[in-house]
């Protein structure tokens, strides 16, 4: 087995070294992951960023073509010159403000606006486009508008009733320079305008204002709703250090996997508290298994897929090997030395046929078979003729000896298939005969009438009796086995017929005229004890005798039984010896 | 647009010393006016407080100065600093000297006029609009007891309140469209009204004990102001502060306008003195920013 647990043991260590280096190589993964993540959010931010500003600057341009426009001057520098706008003047301009937003060239398709103001010098809103408000409305107070009436061409963001308008004006002027009034434009930040930016720039990117997202886009694969949750967030940005100076979060993780980067939006939306936040999913595992629920089938294909079997191949078919070699092949060879040992081929186990373990388990048990043969066997449990028989009478009617059926007699019935079996024969050892189970005798074997019962006292015949030789193998638990009766003494082969009570044994032994005698001596004696013998007819006591005698003679291979009858206890009973 | 010179001084310079340019300029203007008025009152008798008997006289003057009077809302969001725009640039077909981001003076400077004594609120509540990103007028000056009624003419809402740790009674409140909101402020002084929902909403409520009367100028400078006959003294309000040079005039009961003959001083003005009526070595008050509370 040394190779096997060697294998065992390097497999081991192989398999907790590919543990820890997934468990490093995903620490590492996630930490470039996390890496990854804060650059791409920093990118992404101004990349947003640097496209509002484009956009805005787009915007402006898109402007000109109205700001030009002749009716929409003309229109402006009347009404900045009037106390109170005439509605002719308001007319003209609406129309033709209408017309140019209407009219939107292709090239400016991507900046068309939601509304547009024209507005005198004054501030005062002469017409609009996109925004429905009172006759007498203005916007001079906000700077971008005070702006474009100054000259200037600027953009701006403001928040109404929680949405972001972005805002782009422009000076209307007349010839010498000075400005009659401005054009303000005006994008909504709506969702639209948010996948716009996100289609342009790559970049997951939700607006908020007012403490809430009011739109939001992200490209493909990208959960659009994970964005909502910046709205939570949105209140601890208040102890954000960069975003209250710089305009910009470091990157805060909401979740498990979101990374966020908020950005006040230039324009009265910074004061106002209103943004924009990119949004952007670490990628991150959170164990080794992780790496193949992640991965997709780019991701799958690009493994050597065919090497790795080709070696857990091999891998496994070293360890089978080596199992088979050391675990396998022993175990078989000592399997088949124990039948052979069973079946009496072998008298002991091999050990020098053994290898590791085995060589010291044959030796074991050979050390086993000779100290238990040396001792006699091993003591055993007397079965349990309640549990095995059934209810025994408390005062047995038959004393030693009884034949069913017979007056007076405990008809013992053994169940079917337990009924008493005769001790197998041991198996002739060169060591000596086998070991004989003190206290057992072979059990009648069961009757083909029902199961007789003969409960036989052998007699010992031999004075002292010899050491018993070493046993070929155990013998079988006899104690065990179902309708086994107790035996109280070992029944030894008489070395040469002994009959008490019997004519003495010779080539012409009858054992018919014998067994006839044996029973009328029982039928006799068994009348003197007073016992009930009506109905003990020879061709029965006749069965149970050659029950008996078969089961000694294949315990103990004698030539015959010789029966002899004897009063036990006040009742006949019959005592049977082996003869050699 | 209200015609300016360029190359103007620091505007800050013009409150502060009384030797200044302008100061001596106002001074003479004041003493010209005073000239030319008392003649016509001479004859009428004038009660302690100037107020004479007859119907309310309209008194038409300029201001003098303006130029120089910069809308501190719009000049702070030109800083980039406070990140009010992603891009400013001029307009390249507009003239250099236009694009100064001066006052809107029909909404900014206040002119009143003012008694020794002191003045009377008027009754009925003085209404102030708010509407595209500032209120109308953004200089107010009111009589002690004064009520306030801010109209909400915007189509998304206000949230107005009083500059300060105390919120003298006017605490942050939205004001709905078309909503209005009343307050009077508790005493003389100045507060500065600011909107939560409207960063570019920035208001002045001055209550002075001894006003009279308020008119507004057009964007060229010129106002009208009615008055009973009598002896005023008018003064200039931008931001909430007095500018410029007070104007002494006494309004006769007869004709019923009467123009100044000279301008209220209310800036620094490279203009020359005589080109505007008012003679040398007649300098009318200065005054001193951050009065009125």
């Amino acid at each position: 087995m040394l190779l096997t647990r060697f294998w065992i043991v390097l497999l081991t260590l192989a398999l907790g070294a590919s543990a820890f280096t997934l468990y490093v190589a995903g620490q590492m993964y996630n930490h470039a992951g996390s890496r990854a993540m804060r650059e791409a959010l920093a990118a992404d931010s101004s990349s947003v960023g640097w496209y509002l500003k484009d956009d805005s600057r787009q915007r402006a341009s898109a402007l000109i073509r109205i700001t030009v426009n002749p009716d929409v001057g003309a229109g402006l520098a009347k009404a900045s010159g009037d106390a109170k706008i005439d509605r002719d003047t308001r007319g003209k301009v609406k129309t033709a403000l209408s017309k140019l937003v209407a009219e939107t060239p292709p090239e400016l398709a991507d900046f068309k606006f939601d509304a547009v103001w024209a507005v005198d010098v004054n501030g005062r809103v002469v017409a609009n486009v996109g925004f429905e408000h009172g006759e007498d409305w203005e916007l001079g107070g906000y700077p971008a508008v005070a702006d474009a009436i100054h000259g200037w061409i600027r953009d701006d963001a403001w928040v109404w009733k929680g949405r972001i308008y972005r805002i782009v004006a422009r000076p209307v002027e007349r010839e010498g320079g000075e400005p009659v009034g401005a054009i303000i434009g005006a994008k909504i930040v709506d969702d639209t305008f948010a996948r716009s930016v996100s289609k342009r720039t790559g970049a997951a990117v939700g607006f908020y204002a007012d403490g809430a997202r009011v739109a939001s886009g992200a490209p493909e694969g990208f959960d659009n709703a994970s964005l909502d949750e910046i709205t939570s967030d949105l209140k601890a940005l208040d102890t954000d250090k960069n975003y209250q100076e710089k305009g910009r979060s470091d990157v805060r993780v909401l979740g498990q996997h979101l990374g966020v980067v908020y950005a006040r939006l230039p324009g009265e939306t910074w004061d106002l508290g209103a943004g924009y936040a990119v949004g952007h999913n670490a990628v991150s595992v959170g164990g080794p298994f992780d790496f193949l629920t992640q991965a997709d089938n780019s991701d799958k294909e690009t493994v050597p897929t065919k090497l790795i079997v080709l070696f857990v191949v091999l891998v496994v078919a070293v360890g089978l090997g080596f199992t088979f070699a050391e675990h396998n092949r022993p175990l078989a060879t000592f399997r088949n030395e124990a039948i052979r040992l069973a079946k009496g081929e072998i008298d002991v186990l091999s050990p020098s046929r053994f290898r590791g373990a085995y060589k010291k388990i044959a030796a074991d048990l050979n050390d086993g078979i000779e100290k238990v043969a040396t001792k006699g066997g091993a003591p055993r449990r007397a079965a349990d003729l309640e549990q095995v028989l059934g209810p025994i009478p408390a005062q047995p009617q038959m004393s030693a000896f009884s034949v069913p059926g017979g007056p007076g007699s405990s008809p013992i019935e053994s169940p079917t298939g337990s009924g008493a079996r005769p001790l197998p024969r041991p198996p002739v050892s060169d060591r000596g005969a086998a070991p004989r189970l003190r206290g057992q005798v072979p059990a009648a074997p069961p009757s083909d009438d029902g199961g007789d019962l003969l409960e036989v006292r052998v007699s010992s015949a031999t004075p002292a009796p010899r050491p018993p030789p070493p046993p070929k193998r155990p013998a079988p638990p006899a104690a065990g086995a179902p309708g086994a009766p107790p035996v109280e003494a070992l029944a030894e082969p008489e070395p040469e017929p002994e009959a008490p009570a019997s004519h003495a044994a010779g080539d012409d032994f009858d054992e018919l005229s014998d067994w006839h005698r044996v029973y009328e001596d029982f039928v006799a004696l068994k009348r003197q004890c007073g016992e009930e013998t009506g109905s003990l007819t020879f061709e029965k006591f006749k069965g149970t005798l050659q029950r008996n005698k078969d089961a000694l003679v294949a315990r103990h291979s004698c030539s015959r039984v010789k029966f002899t009858v004897y009063v036990k206890e006040g009742k006949a009973a019959l005592k049977a010896s082996p003869v050699k | 647009m209200e015609t300016r010179t360029p190359e103007f001084p620091a505007a800050g310079g013009a409150f502060r010393g009384g030797r200044s340019r302008v100061g001596r300029l106002a001074r003479r203007a004041a003493a010209v006016t005073t000239l030319v008025a008392i003649p016509l009152v001479a004859s009428l008798p004038v009660d302690a407080v100037g107020a004479v008997g007859g119907g309310p006289v309209t008194v038409k003057g300029k201001t003098l100065g303006t130029a120089k009077l910069l809308n501190p809302v719009w000049n702070d969001a030109k800083d980039p600093a406070l990140h009010r725009f992603t891009f400013r640039e001029p307009s390249a077909t507009v003239r250099a000297d236009l694009r100064t981001l001066t006052a809107f003076l029909p909404k900014e400077l206040c002119v009143v006029a003012l008694v020794p004594g002191d003045g009377k609120a008027n009754k009925l509540p003085l209404r102030v609009v708010v509407a595209g990103g500032r209120t109308s007028p953004v200089t107010l000056v009111v009589a002690p007891g004064q009520q306030i009624q801010f109209e909400n003419q915007d189509p998304f809402t206000h949230k107005l309140y009083v500059v300060g740790a105390d919120s003298k009674g006017f605490a942050a409140t939205e004001t709905g469209t078309a909503k209005s909101r009343t307050w009077t402020p508790p005493g003389p002084g100045k507060y500065e009204i600011r909107d939560q929902l409207a960063p570019s909403v920035r208001s002045w409520i001055v209550v002075e004990p001894h006003l009279v009367n308020v008119g507004y100028p057009d964007r060229k400078g010129d106002f009208q102001i009615d008055l009973d006959p009598g002896a005023y003294t008018l003064r200039g309000y931008f931001n909430g502060e007095p500018v410029g040079s007070e104007l002494p005039i006494t309004v006769a009961p007869v004709p019923v306008e009467q123009p100044l003959k000279l301008p209220l001083v209310v800036g620094e003005s490279d203009a020359a003195p005589g080109a505007l009526g008012v003679p040398p070595g007649k300098p009318g008050a200065p005054l001193k920013r951050g009065g009125g509370g």
